[in-house]
């Protein structure tokens, strides 16, 4: 293999592909890039046998063939040649080696046999359907926040994708909680998803979609099976194992009879919580909120550091209530609402609160009060 | 297949393989009956680890020949004399031991009555022999030859004799510490293993039992044990718990007596651990040696052959008694720290090379030479000079801190960790206190006092309860899960809401907000095996204290920050005004006292 190619394709390629690749694995293969040249294109392939991204990229090939070099020695070399450097790769006759040269620096790293390098195989993935990544976005960045991190559940680690028809209307609707509060966001179903089986996308692959979707404008290809997803745009395949397991009935804990409506300044309030939850402890960040016809009353108290409250003019006409929350929780979901209100659905201090977004009727967030 | 009775040696092989499972049962059997007479001094030879002969001399009311010959029939006993079970005063009552042992072994009795002539009986292999006039002094010897000769496939399962000894020795001295009036001696028939003398001077019986018990358990127990009195619904607690501070990694330290009646009890272990909890990391057991004063009725005794265990008819009283008892201890001994740290510290201490005082070598050693006063005067003259610490020499401290001595009334007797005198290496506080020094680690104080405060804010402000949007549920035994249904008011106080979910199931409603996202399951899974094991709801505290502990690290101050003099001393009064100040939350000591005395002997003054 001998080619030659620019710093900053490489570079970009190398690091979206890095990424997936683990600080420490007990494989050692897996802390490899795999490297494919043929036809004046390079592909590159990063997995940790769950996930894996290959990118392709133009390079001069001078001569095809394939080898393997350590992910993140390779990407931080690149990083570091001076930018608008030739790259020259080339691997030695016993192909043991990976030679590198960029003006006057020159590189040897040592490889591994391109035969270990795992396949992660997309298989047969009858559903395919297109997103346009602004969708895409939305979907991940509304629900991700509450995907739960505790790995005995292990089936709400990840995004929830499934189809649903309400009112006659198909949609795609994307749902994580991490038992504490619920993330629901729709989006119009797009052409060829409605077979398509409910699949959860595991947090890490859901990180990487994210990262690699943030400048791009075209849309991205979608197409899934019960065990796989495949995401293709811009010349780069992400594969993922999907979450083996079963959402639960989420339907069940969104109330449907909460109704006190609270109409608060999104802004306005998020800056308020974020300022009087200051004084609340460390640990379970408790805010209370005591809700009366047209004011809010947000309040904090800790034994070790005082106590902060502050009132808001809200839109509430019904009887008064008060009401305690994590107020990380609250500021995750308010940092999800573009529209200038917010709408919290409440029916009393012990029941779930439904939250919406006033200019936005596709994003649906639960939440489960704190109490003393 | 016919059905017969068994011959009787068999059913005696049978009943000795239950009562004597190995020498130190016999032994512990035989020393039981000798206090049961009302001995006084009670010697134990044993040989080749009590497999050629055990022999158990006594001074106690000895039999006479009928007597003896009925003794060493089944079911024959001196004692029960009312045949009530539920009321069992003396240690045995059974009425089997004799004729148990008899039956594996050559059994020999010499006794004599205090009004009687002395008599032998000898028992081989379970067959009695006719009693023979002999010579003996008051009381009674039993001697067991070839013990288990008749059943040799016990005799195969004997350990080492090196082991066997051991097991007998740990036998008689659980007996001895029930028994402090009473002598024991234990030898292999060439040393003595274990002795002590009758303790029944008239310095109290607190003080003769502490000195027995220092005699089994060391005397770093009798230096560093609370006194732990209490009582309730008629039962009394009394004994001996030793400081955080002196732990050890294995229970095999914590004794517990009922009715003088040494008994091995998980419900122990449990108590004691939940009143240490706070103060030991997990691995860390303290020692402790407890007496339980109950109404015979209230107790089961009948339980096990060899009666090592015992049940309680209401074992929530007991178990909520030992862990009241401790833990008020443990509150009143306040920040007393082990003298054990004290004296590791003195040992580490080597004499110094160079003298810092020329003129110091011509102090003559051992002021016993010199009069008195004079030896006052003298050493008044070598005393540290005020606000400066000898030996502090500019390499070894790099910015002490030293404090200047307006604060030298603090070292008076209101403040008795004394006035901070120098920071040393930016992690250690040197106070002067009335009689001699502290040295105080400063993270660890520091961290103990951030984790007292935020345990009473805990109590104080209730937990925080984070509901859970999908409930979960879990399933387990459906009598655990009852049992969890059944406490389901006071785990909500502690932040967990659950309630019963069918049969065998419960659903959590509601978690600590203080434990973030955390393994439901596990956590009250743990907390299942608490309340069967211990009837308590430890784990789920002792996560919450754990999350308390870790916050308490990271908010205190750290080794290697300076302190001035006026945060050094707010530390140090700190420390006297809370309780349990004197160990870290690991068991580790905040702090060491030297005694003035202690650092005048490590420069041979005294």
């Amino acid at each position: 293999m001998k080619l030659t190619i620019e710093r900053s394709t490489l570079l970009k390629a190398l690091a979206h592909v890095q990424s997936v690749v683990e600080r420490r694995n007990t494989i050692p293969i897996l802390a490899n890039v795999l490297l494919d040249a043929s036809d004046g294109t390079l592909t590159l392939t990063a997995t940790d046998m769950d996930l894996a991204i290959t990118e392709k990229v133009d390079a001069d090939v001078s001569q095809a063939g394939a080898s393997t070099a350590p992910a993140h020695t390779f990407y931080d070399i690149v990083r570091k040649l001076p930018d608008g450097a030739q790259v020259e790769v080339e691997t030695d006759a016993a192909a043991s080696q990976l030679l590198l040269r960029a003006g006057r620096s020159r590189f040897s790293l040592s490889t591994l046999p391109i035969e270990d390098f795992p396949v992660l195989s997309g298989g047969d993935l009858p559903v395919a359907f297109s997103l346009t990544a602004d969708e895409l976005r939305a979907v991940i960045d509304r629900t991700r926040f509450a995907i739960s991190t505790e790995e005995t559940r292990y089936y709400l680690n990840g995004i929830y994708l499934h189809a649903v028809e309400a009112d006659g209307e198909h949609f795609l609707r994307a749902v994580a909680t991490d038992g504490h509060r619920l993330a629901r966001v729709e989006t119009a179903l797009p052409a060829g998803a409605e077979g398509m089986p409910g699949v959860i996308a595991p947090r890490k692959a859901i990180a990487e979609v994210r990262k690699l979707i943030d400048e791009t404008t075209n849309p991205v290809e979608v197409a899934l099976s019960d065990t796989r997803m495949r995401l293709e745009f811009d010349g780069i395949v992400l594969t993922s194992k999907l979450i083996d397991g079963t959402f639960p009935d989420y339907e069940r804990v969104i109330p449907t009879d909460n109704d006190k409506v609270l109409v608060v300044d999104s802004g306005v309030f998020a800056a308020a919580v974020d300022r009087v939850s200051t004084i609340s402890s460390e640990k379970s960040r408790s805010i209370k909120l005591a809700v009366n016809p047209g004011s809010l009353t947000l309040s904090a108290t800790s034994t070790e550091n005082g106590s902060a409250t502050e009132e808001l003019e809200v839109g509430y006409s019904d009887s008064g209530l008060e009401i305690g929350f994590n107020s990380k929780y609250l500021l995750d979901i308010t940092s999800q609402i573009e529209g200038d209100e917010a709408q919290f659905i409440l029916a009393d201090p012990a029941s779930p609160t439904i939250v919406r977004d006033t200019a936005d009727d596709r994003a649906l967030y639960v939440l489960m009060p704190m109490r003393v | 297949m016919t059905i017969r009775m068994l011959p009787e040696t068999v059913v005696n092989r049978i009943a000795a393989g239950e009562v004597v499972e190995r020498p130190a049962a016999a032994v512990k059997e035989l020393v039981e009956n000798a206090l049961d007479a009302g001995a006084h001094q009670i010697d134990v030879v044993l040989r080749d680890g009590g497999r050629t002969l055990i022999s158990v001399t006594d001074d106690g009311c000895g039999m006479t020949a009928d007597e003896m010959t009925l003794a060493v029939e089944r079911h024959a006993t001196s004692k029960l004399p009312d045949d009530d079970l539920t009321r069992v005063l003396t240690m045995g009552f059974r009425g089997e031991a004799l004729p148990s042992i008899g039956a594996v072994s050559r059994l020999t009795i010499t006794s004599r009555p205090r009004d009687g002539e002395a008599w032998q009986l000898l028992l081989e292999g379970g067959r009695k022999g006719a009693p023979q006039p002999a010579s003996h002094a008051y009381g009674t010897r039993v001697e067991v030859r070839d013990l288990f000769y008749a059943t040799p496939a016990r005799l195969k399962f004997l350990k080492t004799e090196r082991t066997e000894l051991d097991h007998a020795v740990d036998a008689v001295q659980r007996l001895a510490m029930a028994y402090p009036e009473v002598g024991f001696t234990v030898s292999d028939g060439e040393k003595t293993r274990f002795a002590c003398a009758s303790e029944t001077d008239l310095t109290g019986d607190e003080a003769a039992l502490l000195r027995r018990l220092a005699a089994v358990m060391g005397r770093d127990f009798s230096e560093n044990a609370l006194t732990v009195d209490a009582e309730r619904d008629g039962v009394r607690l009394f004994g001996f718990a030793g400081l955080p501070t002196l732990n050890r990694n294995t229970t095999r330290h914590q004794y517990l007596f009922v009715n003088g009646r040494p008994v091995r009890d998980k419900l122990l272990h449990g108590a004691v651990r939940g009143a240490y909890q706070d103060f030991l990391a997990r691995q860390r057991h303290p020692l402790v040696a407890l007496f339980v004063e109950i109404d015979p009725e209230l107790v089961d005794v009948n339980v096990h052959p060899a009666k090592t265990e015992v049940r309680f008819r209401d074992a929530g009283v007991v178990r909520g008694l030992i862990v009241g008892a401790l833990r008020h201890a443990l509150a009143e001994a306040g920040h007393r720290a082990s003298t054990t740290v004290a004296d590791t510290a003195l040992g580490a201490l080597r004499p110094g090379s160079g003298l810092p005082y020329p003129g110091r070598s011509a102090y003559p050693t051992g002021g016993s030479t010199l009069p008195r006063e004079l030896a006052e005067a003298v050493a008044s003259y070598y005393a540290p000079v005020e606000g400066q610490i000898p030996g502090l020499d500019g390499a070894s401290a790099a910015a002490p801190a030293t404090v200047d001595d307006d604060a030298a009334a603090m070292a008076g007797g209101d403040h008795p960790l004394g006035a901070a005198r120098a920071q040393v290496h930016e992690t250690y506080i040197v106070a002067q206190t009335g009689d001699g020094i502290v040295i105080v680690d400063q993270h660890a104080a520091h961290e103990r006092l951030v984790y007292e405060r935020m345990k009473k804010a805990l109590e104080n402000g209730g937990v925080m309860r984070q509901g859970l949007l999908l409930p979960e549920v879990i399933d387990l035994d459906d009598a655990i899960a009852t049992r969890l249904a059944d406490r389901a008011e006071e785990l909500s106080e502690l932040g967990l809401v659950l309630e019963k979910f069918g049969s065998g199931a419960v659903v959590v409603r509601e978690v600590p907000a203080l434990l973030g996202q955390t393994d439901v399951g596990a956590l009250v899974r743990d907390l299942a095996d608490d309340l069967a094991e211990m009837d308590t709801a430890l784990a789920l505290r002792e996560r919450l204290e754990e999350v308390c502990s870790t916050m308490a690290c990271h908010g205190s101050v750290r080794a290697g920050r300076q302190l001035n003099p006026t945060e050094m001393n707010a530390l140090l009064r700190e420390m006297e005004v809370t309780p349990h100040a004197g160990q870290c939350n690991h068991g580790r000591p905040t702090y060491v006292e030297l005694k003035l005395a202690d650092i005048e002997r490590l420069f041979g003054r005294r």
